[in-house]
Protein backbone atom coordinates (compact mmCIF):
# COMPACT_ATOMS: atom_id res chain seq x y z
CA UNK A 1 0.00 0.00 0.00
CA UNK A 2 1.10 3.60 -1.06
CA UNK A 3 2.71 5.27 2.23
CA UNK A 4 1.14 7.93 1.38
CA UNK A 5 -2.08 6.69 1.35
CA UNK A 6 -1.86 4.84 5.15
CA UNK A 7 -0.45 7.55 6.38
CA UNK A 8 -3.93 9.53 5.46
CA UNK A 9 -6.02 7.24 6.88
CA UNK A 10 -4.04 6.78 9.99
CA UNK A 11 -4.51 10.14 10.06
CA UNK A 12 -8.02 9.96 9.73
CA UNK A 13 -8.33 6.98 12.62
CA UNK A 14 -6.48 9.42 14.47
CA UNK A 15 -8.60 12.35 14.20
CA UNK A 16 -11.41 10.06 14.93
CA UNK A 17 -10.04 8.94 18.33
CA UNK A 18 -9.36 12.89 18.61
CA UNK A 19 -12.73 14.25 17.34
CA UNK A 20 -13.15 16.78 20.74
CA UNK A 21 -10.58 18.85 19.12
CA UNK A 22 -12.48 19.15 15.81
CA UNK A 23 -15.69 19.94 17.59
CA UNK A 24 -14.34 22.34 19.61
CA UNK A 25 -13.57 24.56 16.83
CA UNK A 26 -16.78 23.53 15.01
CA UNK A 27 -18.69 24.73 18.18
CA UNK A 28 -17.03 28.16 18.55
CA UNK A 29 -17.83 28.70 14.98
CA UNK A 30 -21.31 27.84 14.86
CA UNK A 31 -21.27 30.14 18.10
CA UNK A 32 -19.72 33.19 17.11
CA UNK A 33 -21.85 33.49 14.04
CA UNK A 34 -24.86 32.98 16.26
CA UNK A 35 -23.84 35.08 19.13
CA UNK A 36 -23.60 37.97 16.61
CA UNK A 37 -27.05 38.65 15.84
CA UNK A 38 -28.36 38.40 19.36
CA UNK A 39 -25.82 40.95 20.96
CA UNK A 40 -26.09 43.34 18.42
CA UNK A 41 -28.43 44.62 15.79
CA UNK A 42 -31.27 41.86 14.36
CA UNK A 43 -32.37 43.69 11.34
CA UNK A 44 -31.90 42.53 7.60
CA UNK A 45 -30.05 44.98 5.78
CA UNK A 46 -27.36 45.14 8.88
CA UNK A 47 -26.92 41.58 9.62
CA UNK A 48 -26.58 41.45 5.37
CA UNK A 49 -23.30 43.47 5.74
CA UNK A 50 -21.56 42.22 8.41
CA UNK A 51 -22.16 38.23 7.55
CA UNK A 52 -18.65 38.47 5.56
CA UNK A 53 -15.75 39.65 8.12
CA UNK A 54 -18.14 37.44 10.92
CA UNK A 55 -17.43 34.23 8.36
CA UNK A 56 -13.89 34.93 7.99
CA UNK A 57 -13.49 35.80 11.46
CA UNK A 58 -15.09 33.22 13.10
CA UNK A 59 -13.20 30.46 10.88
CA UNK A 60 -10.21 32.01 11.40
CA UNK A 61 -10.62 31.76 14.98
CA UNK A 62 -11.72 28.34 14.93
CA UNK A 63 -9.01 27.02 13.18
CA UNK A 64 -6.53 29.32 15.34
CA UNK A 65 -8.06 27.06 18.22
CA UNK A 66 -7.37 23.60 17.13
CA UNK A 67 -4.24 24.06 15.44
CA UNK A 68 -2.16 23.83 18.48
CA UNK A 69 -2.49 19.78 18.45
CA UNK A 70 -1.73 19.81 15.17
CA UNK A 71 1.93 18.47 15.48
CA UNK A 72 2.31 18.31 19.29
CA UNK A 73 0.72 15.18 20.10
CA UNK A 74 2.39 13.20 17.02
CA UNK A 75 5.30 14.97 18.29
CA UNK A 76 6.13 14.17 21.35
CA UNK A 77 5.05 10.31 20.50
CA UNK A 78 7.85 10.52 18.18
CA UNK A 79 5.50 10.25 15.21
CA UNK A 80 7.34 13.22 13.25
CA UNK A 81 10.49 11.45 13.65
CA UNK A 82 9.40 8.44 12.03
CA UNK A 83 8.13 10.53 8.94
CA UNK A 84 11.40 12.22 8.68
CA UNK A 85 12.95 9.08 8.51
CA UNK A 86 10.91 6.83 6.22
CA UNK A 87 11.52 6.77 2.72
CA UNK A 88 8.90 9.04 1.39
CA UNK A 89 9.52 12.74 0.68
CA UNK A 90 9.01 14.52 4.06
CA UNK A 91 7.39 17.62 2.47
CA UNK A 92 4.53 15.16 0.51
CA UNK A 93 3.72 13.59 3.85
CA UNK A 94 3.24 16.98 5.59
CA UNK A 95 1.07 17.55 2.62
CA UNK A 96 -0.91 14.67 2.98
CA UNK A 97 -0.95 15.12 7.36
CA UNK A 98 -2.24 18.81 6.63
CA UNK A 99 -4.95 17.56 3.87
CA UNK A 100 -6.45 15.04 6.38
CA UNK A 101 -6.21 17.45 9.02
CA UNK A 102 -8.02 20.05 6.90
CA UNK A 103 -10.39 17.69 6.12
CA UNK A 104 -11.42 17.19 9.64
CA UNK A 105 -11.01 20.50 11.32
CA UNK A 106 -11.98 22.73 8.55
CA UNK A 107 -14.80 20.59 5.87
CA UNK A 108 -17.41 20.73 9.05
CA UNK A 109 -17.25 24.72 9.26
CA UNK A 110 -18.03 25.11 5.48
CA UNK A 111 -20.91 22.38 5.50
CA UNK A 112 -22.41 24.31 8.81
CA UNK A 113 -21.65 27.65 6.85
CA UNK A 114 -24.59 27.30 4.79
CA UNK A 115 -26.86 27.07 8.34
CA UNK A 116 -25.26 29.89 9.49
CA UNK A 117 -25.51 32.08 6.94
CA UNK A 118 -28.87 31.62 6.55
CA UNK A 119 -29.56 32.94 9.60
CA UNK A 120 -27.86 36.15 7.86
CA UNK A 121 -30.79 35.88 5.22
CA UNK A 122 -28.52 35.29 3.13
CA UNK A 123 -29.94 34.34 -0.23
CA UNK A 124 -29.06 30.46 -1.85
CA UNK A 125 -26.75 31.50 -4.27
CA UNK A 126 -24.76 34.07 -2.14
CA UNK A 127 -25.06 30.86 0.46
CA UNK A 128 -22.67 28.67 -2.22
CA UNK A 129 -20.27 32.13 -2.98
CA UNK A 130 -19.78 31.92 1.31
CA UNK A 131 -19.13 28.33 1.06
CA UNK A 132 -16.40 28.50 -2.09
CA UNK A 133 -14.64 32.34 -0.27
CA UNK A 134 -14.93 29.87 2.87
CA UNK A 135 -13.19 26.40 0.92
CA UNK A 136 -10.30 28.91 -0.47
CA UNK A 137 -9.57 30.45 2.41
CA UNK A 138 -9.68 27.57 4.66
CA UNK A 139 -7.39 25.41 2.48
CA UNK A 140 -4.75 28.48 2.63
CA UNK A 141 -4.85 29.03 6.06
CA UNK A 142 -4.65 25.57 7.02
CA UNK A 143 -1.20 25.49 5.67
CA UNK A 144 -0.20 29.11 7.88
CA UNK A 145 -1.38 27.25 11.19
CA UNK A 146 0.86 24.37 9.83
CA UNK A 147 3.42 26.79 9.87
CA UNK A 148 2.87 28.66 13.04
CA UNK A 149 2.03 25.12 14.42
CA UNK A 150 5.37 23.64 13.58
CA UNK A 151 7.55 26.45 14.40
CA UNK A 152 6.20 26.84 17.65
CA UNK A 153 6.31 23.00 18.46
CA UNK A 154 9.17 22.97 20.94
CA UNK A 155 7.67 26.27 23.17
CA UNK A 156 5.53 25.09 26.26
CA UNK A 157 3.19 28.01 26.13
CA UNK A 158 2.80 29.46 22.54
CA UNK A 159 -0.65 30.23 22.83
CA UNK A 160 0.33 34.33 22.57
CA UNK A 161 3.25 33.94 20.67
CA UNK A 162 1.16 31.85 17.95
CA UNK A 163 -1.18 34.50 17.56
CA UNK A 164 1.21 36.96 16.72
CA UNK A 165 2.30 35.42 14.44
CA UNK A 166 -0.44 34.01 12.58
CA UNK A 167 -2.48 37.05 12.37
CA UNK A 168 -0.60 39.48 9.70
CA UNK A 169 0.49 36.28 7.37
CA UNK A 170 -3.76 35.31 7.60
CA UNK A 171 -4.33 39.11 7.07
CA UNK A 172 -5.06 39.27 3.35
CA UNK A 173 -6.84 36.33 3.23
CA UNK A 174 -9.40 37.71 5.87
CA UNK A 175 -9.82 40.88 3.77
CA UNK A 176 -10.31 39.21 0.24
CA UNK A 177 -12.17 36.74 1.94
CA UNK A 178 -14.49 39.19 3.35
CA UNK A 179 -14.81 41.47 0.03
CA UNK A 180 -15.73 38.51 -2.07
CA UNK A 181 -18.70 37.74 0.41
CA UNK A 182 -19.56 41.51 0.32
CA UNK A 183 -19.52 41.76 -3.48
CA UNK A 184 -21.75 38.92 -3.94
CA UNK A 185 -24.56 40.02 -1.30
CA UNK A 186 -24.22 43.76 -3.32
CA UNK A 187 -24.81 41.95 -6.97
CA UNK A 188 -20.87 43.28 -7.47
CA UNK A 189 -18.65 41.85 -9.07
CA UNK A 190 -16.86 38.99 -7.55
CA UNK A 191 -14.31 37.22 -9.81
CA UNK A 192 -11.54 39.91 -8.79
CA UNK A 193 -11.17 38.80 -5.13
CA UNK A 194 -11.85 35.39 -5.75
CA UNK A 195 -9.21 35.14 -7.98
CA UNK A 196 -6.71 36.78 -5.34
CA UNK A 197 -8.04 33.93 -3.08
CA UNK A 198 -7.69 30.95 -5.75
CA UNK A 199 -4.19 32.51 -6.04
CA UNK A 200 -3.43 32.74 -2.68
CA UNK A 201 -4.06 29.09 -2.54
CA UNK A 202 -2.09 28.05 -4.78
CA UNK A 203 0.42 29.91 -3.48
CA UNK A 204 0.01 27.94 0.01
CA UNK A 205 -0.13 24.84 -1.51
CA UNK A 206 3.38 25.29 -3.26
CA UNK A 207 5.24 26.71 -0.58
CA UNK A 208 3.48 25.72 1.88
CA UNK A 209 4.44 22.17 2.88
CA UNK A 210 8.33 23.31 2.43
CA UNK A 211 8.54 25.92 4.91
CA UNK A 212 6.34 24.10 7.35
CA UNK A 213 8.59 20.54 6.55
CA UNK A 214 11.65 23.35 7.37
CA UNK A 215 10.24 24.49 10.31
CA UNK A 216 9.36 21.02 11.83
CA UNK A 217 13.07 19.73 11.05
CA UNK A 218 14.45 22.92 12.69
CA UNK A 219 11.76 22.11 15.90
CA UNK A 220 13.32 18.64 15.94
CA UNK A 221 17.37 19.73 16.56
CA UNK B 1 32.45 39.24 -8.21
CA UNK B 2 35.30 38.34 -5.86
CA UNK B 3 33.02 36.69 -2.91
CA UNK B 4 36.22 35.06 -1.14
CA UNK B 5 36.69 38.37 -0.13
CA UNK B 6 32.95 38.40 1.13
CA UNK B 7 33.64 35.16 2.90
CA UNK B 8 36.23 36.92 4.48
CA UNK B 9 33.39 39.17 6.45
CA UNK B 10 31.81 35.71 7.23
CA UNK B 11 34.19 35.22 9.87
CA UNK B 12 33.46 36.49 13.46
CA UNK B 13 36.76 37.92 14.33
CA UNK B 14 36.78 39.52 11.01
CA UNK B 15 33.28 40.95 11.64
CA UNK B 16 34.03 42.24 14.48
CA UNK B 17 37.24 44.01 13.52
CA UNK B 18 35.43 45.32 10.67
CA UNK B 19 32.89 46.33 12.16
CA UNK B 20 34.72 47.79 14.81
CA UNK B 21 36.34 49.78 12.53
CA UNK B 22 33.31 51.46 10.78
CA UNK B 23 30.63 51.72 13.60
CA UNK B 24 32.49 55.06 14.77
CA UNK B 25 32.15 56.63 11.66
CA UNK B 26 28.66 55.52 10.52
CA UNK B 27 27.51 56.63 13.66
CA UNK B 28 29.60 60.16 13.63
CA UNK B 29 28.77 60.80 10.12
CA UNK B 30 24.92 60.14 10.11
CA UNK B 31 24.73 62.06 13.46
CA UNK B 32 25.94 64.49 11.58
CA UNK B 33 23.89 64.79 8.58
CA UNK B 34 20.63 64.47 10.26
CA UNK B 35 22.15 67.10 12.64
CA UNK B 36 21.96 69.42 9.40
CA UNK B 37 18.89 67.99 8.47
CA UNK B 38 16.99 68.79 10.67
CA UNK B 39 18.65 72.55 10.75
CA UNK B 40 17.35 73.09 7.39
CA UNK B 41 14.19 71.49 7.75
CA UNK B 42 13.10 72.43 11.00
CA UNK B 43 14.63 76.34 10.47
CA UNK B 44 15.67 76.92 6.41
CA UNK B 45 12.87 75.76 4.82
CA UNK B 46 10.11 77.51 3.71
CA UNK B 47 6.51 77.34 5.44
CA UNK B 48 4.18 74.77 3.35
CA UNK B 49 1.94 77.05 1.58
CA UNK B 50 -1.39 74.58 3.22
CA UNK B 51 -0.05 72.80 5.99
CA UNK B 52 2.18 75.61 7.32
CA UNK B 53 4.67 75.00 9.97
CA UNK B 54 2.96 71.38 10.93
CA UNK B 55 4.64 70.24 7.50
CA UNK B 56 8.07 69.78 9.37
CA UNK B 57 7.01 66.40 11.12
CA UNK B 58 7.50 64.80 7.61
CA UNK B 59 11.69 65.20 8.43
CA UNK B 60 11.06 63.05 11.05
CA UNK B 61 8.12 60.85 9.61
CA UNK B 62 9.83 59.42 5.80
CA UNK B 63 12.62 58.79 6.80
CA UNK B 64 11.86 56.42 9.68
CA UNK B 65 8.83 54.97 7.53
CA UNK B 66 11.89 54.61 4.68
CA UNK B 67 14.17 53.10 7.34
CA UNK B 68 11.21 50.48 9.31
CA UNK B 69 11.29 48.77 5.74
CA UNK B 70 14.69 48.74 4.36
CA UNK B 71 15.25 47.34 7.80
CA UNK B 72 12.84 44.51 7.55
CA UNK B 73 14.36 43.82 3.71
CA UNK B 74 18.00 44.13 5.45
CA UNK B 75 16.83 41.57 8.28
CA UNK B 76 15.01 39.20 5.74
CA UNK B 77 18.38 39.33 3.06
CA UNK B 78 20.09 38.45 6.61
CA UNK B 79 18.71 35.37 7.62
CA UNK B 80 18.37 33.98 3.86
CA UNK B 81 22.02 33.92 3.98
CA UNK B 82 21.99 32.77 7.79
CA UNK B 83 20.28 30.10 6.74
CA UNK B 84 21.81 29.26 3.46
CA UNK B 85 25.70 29.35 4.42
CA UNK B 86 24.59 28.16 8.46
CA UNK B 87 26.49 32.04 8.80
CA UNK B 88 26.07 32.74 12.42
CA UNK B 89 27.27 36.34 11.81
CA UNK B 90 24.24 36.50 9.49
CA UNK B 91 21.85 35.53 12.00
CA UNK B 92 23.35 37.76 14.61
CA UNK B 93 22.91 41.13 12.27
CA UNK B 94 19.39 39.65 11.70
CA UNK B 95 19.02 39.91 15.41
CA UNK B 96 20.44 42.88 15.96
CA UNK B 97 18.72 44.84 13.85
CA UNK B 98 15.15 43.94 14.82
CA UNK B 99 14.28 46.16 17.90
CA UNK B 100 15.73 48.79 16.05
CA UNK B 101 13.24 48.09 12.90
CA UNK B 102 10.57 47.73 15.42
CA UNK B 103 11.51 51.43 16.96
CA UNK B 104 11.69 52.89 13.50
CA UNK B 105 8.27 51.37 12.86
CA UNK B 106 6.91 52.68 15.81
CA UNK B 107 8.62 55.94 15.48
CA UNK B 108 7.05 56.19 11.93
CA UNK B 109 3.38 55.58 13.30
CA UNK B 110 3.88 57.91 16.22
CA UNK B 111 5.06 60.78 14.19
CA UNK B 112 2.07 59.87 11.48
CA UNK B 113 -0.35 59.86 14.14
CA UNK B 114 0.41 63.62 15.57
CA UNK B 115 0.98 64.63 11.83
CA UNK B 116 -2.57 63.35 11.23
CA UNK B 117 -4.35 64.99 14.00
CA UNK B 118 -4.18 68.24 12.81
CA UNK B 119 -4.05 67.48 9.12
CA UNK B 120 -7.05 65.19 8.74
CA UNK B 121 -8.92 65.69 11.86
CA UNK B 122 -8.05 61.91 13.17
CA UNK B 123 -5.14 60.10 14.33
CA UNK B 124 -5.62 57.17 12.68
CA UNK B 125 -7.43 56.13 9.52
CA UNK B 126 -7.83 52.63 8.29
CA UNK B 127 -6.11 53.71 5.22
CA UNK B 128 -3.39 51.21 3.24
CA UNK B 129 -0.36 52.34 4.42
CA UNK B 130 -0.93 53.02 8.04
CA UNK B 131 -2.67 49.30 7.87
CA UNK B 132 0.11 48.10 6.53
CA UNK B 133 3.02 49.60 8.68
CA UNK B 134 1.18 49.03 11.75
CA UNK B 135 1.24 44.96 10.16
CA UNK B 136 5.30 45.54 9.76
CA UNK B 137 5.05 46.45 13.43
CA UNK B 138 3.15 43.01 14.35
CA UNK B 139 5.67 41.51 12.32
CA UNK B 140 8.67 42.64 14.11
CA UNK B 141 7.40 41.76 17.03
CA UNK B 142 6.65 38.03 16.36
CA UNK B 143 10.42 37.83 15.40
CA UNK B 144 11.44 39.17 18.39
CA UNK B 145 9.03 37.02 20.29
CA UNK B 146 9.73 34.05 18.67
CA UNK B 147 13.59 34.86 19.24
CA UNK B 148 13.24 35.41 22.81
CA UNK B 149 11.04 32.33 23.69
CA UNK B 150 12.63 29.66 22.40
CA UNK B 151 15.79 28.94 24.32
CA UNK B 152 18.62 27.47 22.56
CA UNK B 153 20.34 29.58 20.43
CA UNK B 154 20.42 27.83 16.84
CA UNK B 155 17.02 26.81 16.54
CA UNK B 156 15.79 30.34 17.96
CA UNK B 157 18.32 31.95 14.85
CA UNK B 158 16.94 29.58 12.18
CA UNK B 159 13.14 29.25 13.62
CA UNK B 160 12.59 33.52 13.73
CA UNK B 161 14.87 33.71 9.96
CA UNK B 162 12.52 31.46 8.56
CA UNK B 163 9.93 33.41 10.29
CA UNK B 164 11.82 36.16 8.76
CA UNK B 165 11.80 35.17 5.22
CA UNK B 166 8.04 34.31 5.29
CA UNK B 167 7.94 37.94 6.10
CA UNK B 168 9.27 38.83 3.14
CA UNK B 169 7.28 36.95 0.90
CA UNK B 170 4.19 37.75 2.40
CA UNK B 171 4.88 41.85 2.71
CA UNK B 172 4.07 42.77 -0.80
CA UNK B 173 0.93 40.82 -0.71
CA UNK B 174 -0.12 42.21 2.40
CA UNK B 175 0.66 45.48 1.15
CA UNK B 176 -0.85 45.46 -1.77
CA UNK B 177 -4.33 43.60 -0.27
CA UNK B 178 -4.39 46.98 1.73
CA UNK B 179 -3.77 49.51 -1.12
CA UNK B 180 -6.90 48.20 -2.69
CA UNK B 181 -9.01 49.79 -0.23
CA UNK B 182 -9.69 53.08 -0.72
CA UNK B 183 -6.59 55.38 0.78
CA UNK B 184 -6.86 58.58 2.33
CA UNK B 185 -2.95 58.87 2.54
CA UNK B 186 -1.53 61.25 0.14
CA UNK B 187 0.71 60.31 -2.68
CA UNK B 188 4.71 59.50 -1.66
CA UNK B 189 6.37 62.65 -2.24
CA UNK B 190 9.82 61.56 -3.33
CA UNK B 191 9.26 58.18 -4.66
CA UNK B 192 8.85 59.99 -8.09
CA UNK B 193 12.16 60.05 -8.90
CA UNK B 194 12.30 62.01 -11.92
CA UNK B 195 10.37 64.74 -10.97
CA UNK B 196 9.32 65.21 -7.38
CA UNK B 197 6.08 66.97 -6.07
CA UNK B 198 8.35 69.12 -3.51
CA UNK B 199 10.50 72.39 -4.16
CA UNK B 200 14.07 72.23 -3.89
CA UNK B 201 14.47 73.90 -0.69
CA UNK B 202 12.18 71.55 1.08
CA UNK B 203 13.89 68.11 -0.75
CA UNK B 204 17.24 68.38 0.14
CA UNK B 205 16.85 68.11 4.34
CA UNK B 206 14.68 65.81 3.89
CA UNK B 207 17.10 63.61 1.21
CA UNK B 208 19.84 64.48 4.14
CA UNK B 209 17.92 63.18 6.83
CA UNK B 210 17.02 60.24 5.18
CA UNK B 211 20.76 59.22 4.01
CA UNK B 212 21.64 60.23 7.75
CA UNK B 213 19.14 58.04 8.70
CA UNK B 214 20.28 55.01 6.59
CA UNK B 215 24.54 55.76 7.40
CA UNK B 216 23.21 55.33 11.48
CA UNK B 217 21.39 52.12 10.64
CA UNK B 218 24.12 50.80 9.73
CA UNK B 219 26.55 52.38 12.17
CA UNK B 220 24.05 50.96 15.22
CA UNK B 221 23.88 47.11 12.81
CA UNK B 222 27.88 47.20 13.25
CA UNK B 223 27.28 48.00 17.21
CA UNK B 224 24.34 45.51 17.79
CA UNK B 225 26.19 42.89 15.49
CA UNK B 226 29.06 43.27 17.01
CA UNK B 227 28.09 43.00 20.57
CA UNK B 228 25.96 40.02 19.51
CA UNK B 229 28.76 37.98 17.89
CA UNK B 230 31.18 39.20 21.27
CA UNK B 231 28.00 37.49 23.21
CA UNK B 232 28.15 34.24 20.93
CA UNK B 233 31.50 33.66 20.70
CA UNK B 234 32.42 34.53 24.28
CA UNK B 235 34.75 30.91 24.96
CA UNK B 236 37.03 31.38 21.65
CA UNK B 237 40.20 32.22 21.68
CA UNK B 238 39.95 35.73 19.79
CA UNK B 239 37.79 37.31 22.50
CA UNK B 240 39.82 36.85 24.86
CA UNK B 241 42.28 38.60 23.00
CA UNK B 242 39.58 41.65 21.92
Amino acid sequence: MNIYFQLFSREIRVAFKRWTDALTGFILFFLIAILFPLISDSNKEFLLTIVGPIMMFSAFFASMLSMQNMFKPDFQNGTIEQLMLSKGSFVSLILTKTIAYWLFTSLPLILISGLTASIYFVSASGILIIQLTLLLSTLTMVHINAFTAAITLGIRYPGALMTLIITPITLPILIFGSKTIENSILGADISGPLYFLTGMMMLSFFLGPWITASALKISMD
Amino acid sequence: MNLKKIYKYGSPPNFYRFAMKLEPWCLSLGLFLTAIGSIGGLFIAPKDYQMGDAFRIIYFHVPSAYLSMSAYAAMGIASIIGIVWRSNVAFAVAKSIAPFGALMTAVALITGMLWGKPMWGTAWVWDARLTSEFILLLLYFGYIALHATIKEQKRADRAASLLAILGIVNLPIIHYSVVWWNTLHQASTISKLDSPSIVGEMLWPLLLMIIGYMIFFIGVICRGGSAEVLMREKRSNWVKEV
